[in-house]
């Protein structure tokens, strides 16, 4: 057993929460304010991408984390205008997203790099391993006060149950949802940096996979709050970390096979989902957007 | 707007015609040239590994250099090549048979993947050439390039066993399929020739094809693989496998300038990706397999079935070169030397786990 439980599997369970948690808080932003954000994938994979290329180029990985804040950010506007201006269905404009970012970074990638989906390997110097991890950390209790402690948490979660009595009250419902998608955008757009130059050292295709709908999961499995979001990604990341500690280790001289270890994430979501967690209730306005009386 | 006109003829062919009518004899276009079709795999083109090899082979028939320019060993055979990489699986078969609506000359798919979508699309179309790396089939029109990932292992298996200072071994398989096995029971066999002691620990990044696109997972296995002792790890796994390259370079080196881990690089010659730390590669030539097909085709003497690749004409061979020829001691070189010869001459016998 000491073989697995270690104190390797502690940080290796932290690593692989972080790219999570900072696109579930990204997301508890986005659909805190009543916009659902299935494009999360598709925003790490830009911020993964955009912080790879730029950090190549500029030699410094703050400038490429900071490009990737505003790749992901600009991407989520997209998502934002035709789901907050053009009242677009928010799933299909989200899954949209997803597709057009697999394509995208092959596509900047074969203009840049003459290559087909990947950026240059980027020197060891030039990574940055910790800093995303304290800003996803850090995030958790920042999220928390900002959401229930300031004016603005106040209105961007009256927009996301109430809308129509948040604009009663003069609330700008647009200027809300606005911003919580970009600020989804940003934080996701940070998870992706963290795929990118901080845990690897090269933006591969869809080097993602799937870790913004495992956030999204996260983010309902959490309930929409941040304290309970980072709960779940550390179960994520703890599950993930023990099946790869736990492959080709013979557990009472037999070895387990490898498709039960990989799957032992998803069967505890499963189970907690449905055992332990009770109801999990979404923001009341979630998905509808939002029409303005005449 | 393209494919999907092109989707609804291959659609109308299949089913109104039954096929008949999308029947056409290999044809070279205007200029005279055989036209090349290649659909990559998953990983894309530049994975730096497997793809990557397979790109050299068409790019070298096609214009004589390799993609970054450097000349080939090989001349150019004058053909006219087209790629499509896809984006997802289910791109696969539209693409093989736009080539194939074409009246491409040959078609090469990359990836065992590929196989069974192969056999749909070259069934409808006997009169086109096709080729598979790393899958079979027993179509009269269909090529399978296979290679003896077995043999090649068990080589790299040796030189790790001989350079590791703790007898401990990691394996990293991308997806957890019978290919991937053939390497890990190939690279345990060799390394326990080398050395009787040896344990090595297998880990595989994932069960799905995004295994090979998880370069994150791969360094958390190599992490948790040096944890618990290795300090060779063998990578077969695509771009995943270059998270072990980034996991072996944060071991560092010791007060000599030696590595304190290693990492053995897979299919393409990958000991430059991080020099100093890249023991050796498990080189597949799968470029030169499919450079012979193209040749094969334009010299019109194609043929289907099994082209077998091993280690007697270096179709697997382990890579040395000004990178690693100071990492590797004298002493193993010549170990893996004799092994080489016994294998070629069938003295030993390496399990094959896709045949076990």
């Amino acid at each position: 057993m000491g073989d697995i439980i270690n104190i390797g599997l502690f940080f290796s369970a932290i690593r692989l929460a972080t790219p999570l948690l900072l696109a579930a808080l990204g997301g508890m932003f986005s659909e805190r304010a009543g916009v659902i954000n299935i494009a999360l994938e598709g925003l790490m994979l830009a911020g993964a991408f955009t912080a790879a290329a730029v950090t190549w180029y500029a030699g410094s990985p703050w400038v490429g984390l900071l490009s990737a804040i505003v790749a992901g950010a600009a991407i989520a506007g997209i998502h934002a205008v035709a789901c907050i201006r053009y009242k677009a269905d928010q799933v299909v404009s989200g899954t949209a997203i997803n597709i057009l970012l697999t394509g995208v970074p092959a596509l900047l990638s074969g203009a840049f790099f003459l290559s087909s989906g990947s950026t240059p390997q980027i020197p060891k110097e030039n990574l940055i391993a910790w800093t995303p991890i304290f800003i996803a950390f850090a995030l958790v209790p920042l999220t928390y006060y900002a959401l229930y402690y300031t004016p603005f948490g106040l209105r961007l979660r009256a927009v996301g149950e109430n809308p129509e009595a948040a604009d009663a009250a003069g609330v700008s419902v647009r200027a809300m949802r606005y911003t919580g998608v970009l600020l989804s955008g940003a934080l996701a757009g940070i998870g992706g940096a963290y795929l990118s130059i901080g845990q690897s050292s090269l933006f591969t295709r869809n080097m993602s996979a799937g870790r913004g709908f495992i956030a999204l999961a996260a983010l309902i499995f959490g309930k929409w709050r941040p304290v309970q979001t980072m709960l779940a990604c550390l179960l994520f990341g703890f599950t993930e970390a023990v099946a790869i500690q736990l492959q080709g280790v013979p557990i009472g001289g037999a070895e387990i096979p490898n498709q039960f270890i990989q799957i032992i994430p998803y069967v505890l979501t499963i189970v907690v989902l449905a055992g332990f967690i009770g109801t999990s209730r979404a923001p009341r306005a979630l998905g509808i957007p939002y029409q303005k009386e005449k | 707007m393209k494919l999907r006109l092109f989707l609804a003829a291959a659609l109308s062919c299949a089913l109104v015609a039954g096929g008949a009518s999308c029947r056409r004899a290999p044809r070279a276009d205007e200029s005279g040239k055989i036209r090349v079709g290649i659909v990559f795999d998953i990983g894309g083109k530049d994975d730096r590994s497997f793809n990557a090899a397979a790109y050299e082979g068409v790019k070298c028939a096609e214009t004589g250099r390799k993609p970054d320019g450097t000349p080939c060993d090989k001349p150019t055979l004058g053909i006219m090549l087209r790629d499509v990489e896809p984006g997802n699986p289910t791109s696969i078969e539209p693409a093989m048979r736009a080539f194939a609506e074409r009246g491409y000359d040959l078609i090469i798919g990359v990836g065992f993947a590929q196989a069974p979508i192969m056999e749909l699309v070259a069934k409808d179309y006997p009169d086109i050439n096709f080729a598979i790396v790393d899958g079979a089939s027993q179509l009269p029109n269909v090529a399978s390039l296979v290679f003896k990932e077995h043999e090649g292992s068990y080589l790299v298996g040796m030189i790790a066993a001989k350079e590791s200072k703790t007898g401990v071994l990691g394996f990293i398989g991308g997806m957890d399929i019978g290919l991937i096995h053939r390497f890990a029971t190939g690279y345990e066999e060799g390394a326990k020739a080398a050395r009787p002691d040896a344990r090595v620990i297998v880990n595989y990044v994932g069960v799905t094809d995004s295994a090979w696109n998880n370069p994150g997972k791969g360094k958390e296995l190599a992490l948790s693989q040096i944890g618990k002792g290795a300090d060779v790890i063998f990578t077969a796994a695509g771009n995943s496998g270059l998270g072990a390259f980034d996991a072996v370079e944060q071991a560092g080196k010791d007060a000599s300038g030696r590595a304190n881990r290693f990492v053995i690089g897979v299919d393409s010659n990958q000991n430059g990706v991080k020099p100093g730390f890249v023991l050796t590669s498990m080189v597949k030539r799968v470029d030169n397999a499919v450079y012979q097909i193209v040749s094969d085709v334009v010299k019109g003497q194609f043929k289907g079935g099994f082209h077998v690749y091993g280690l007697d004409a270096d179709g697997v061979a382990y890579s040395m070169d000004d990178f690693n020829r100071s990492l590797i001691s004298p002493d193993a070189i010549r170990q893996a030397e004799e092994a080489r010869q016994k294998i070629i001459a069938g003295e030993i016998k390496v399990t094959d786990a896709m045949t076990k």
